[in-house]
């Protein structure tokens, strides 16, 4: 659903001259896939091995008994990710700003709770000088 | 239209109801519950990188197999990065 609600607001975001970036633990053959399926414009990465998330400091791995859940659901992390340790990337939303330092951030560890991204855009546009009329 | 959240949250009352579609199980969802408790407890959102702080480069490729990095996107400008877990 974030995704889609990303793409929602993607050409908005591309007018102001800033850009959106998906970055995910999932192989390149599944985020193809999805890329295809959501018909995205913006990039979604490959963080193989959640080396990016590591230094966003966003991995934590899976206790065993979710593990042993989503197992029984028929959802294998190991297949989609190649994580054989289920570790995964907390969800979380950046503005980077030109000179990389963090302008917004939004963290959460519940994965149920996402930023607006009305929200997300309102803030790029203070980021950005205003067109010229 | 319903924002993103709200379209979030009658998603998991759907699922937590344990009707169909999802048909989840009770401790199925007690378990879920308890992880999350337990990830907000251990502190990693205040370790998380936070506004102010330098963003790491990075440098990952894309669904085509193109090469991404995060010094090009910002030559552009001011750049939204999202952490997915995936669809799995």
């Amino acid at each position: 659903m974030e995704l889609e609600a990303l793409q929602q607001i993607h050409s908005e975001v591309k007018a102001l001259g800033t850009q959106i970036v998906v970055i995910t633990p999932e192989l390149e053959r599944y985020t193809r896939a999805l890329h295809r399926k959501l018909n995205l414009t913006y990039d979604i990465l490959t963080d193989l091995h959640l080396k990016t998330a590591e230094q966003f400091r966003l991995v934590f791995t899976l206790p065993d008994y979710l593990r042993e859940l989503y197992k029984s659901f028929g959802s294998t992390l190991d297949r989609f990710n190649d994580e054989p340790e289920y570790r995964l990337p907390m969800p979380a939303r950046y503005i980077i700003d030109k000179d990389s330092i963090i302008r917004a951030a939004d963290v959460n560890a519940d994965y149920t709770i996402r930023p607006d991204p009305a929200e997300t855009l309102r803030h790029l546009r203070t980021l950005t000088p205003a067109p010229a009329n | 239209m319903a924002t993103l959240q709200e379209r979030l949250d009658e998603f998991k009352k759907a699922f937590e109801s344990g009707a169909p579609p999802y048909n989840a199980p009770h401790e199925a969802i007690e378990k879920m519950h308890r992880a999350t408790a337990e990830l907000k407890a251990s502190g990693i959102e205040k370790t998380a990188l936070k506004v102010g702080d330098r963003a790491p480069a990075f440098s990952l490729f894309n669904q085509d197999h193109a090469q991404v990095s995060s010094s090009d996107l910002l030559g552009e400008g001011p750049l939204v990065v999202s952490f997915f877990r995936g669809h799995w």
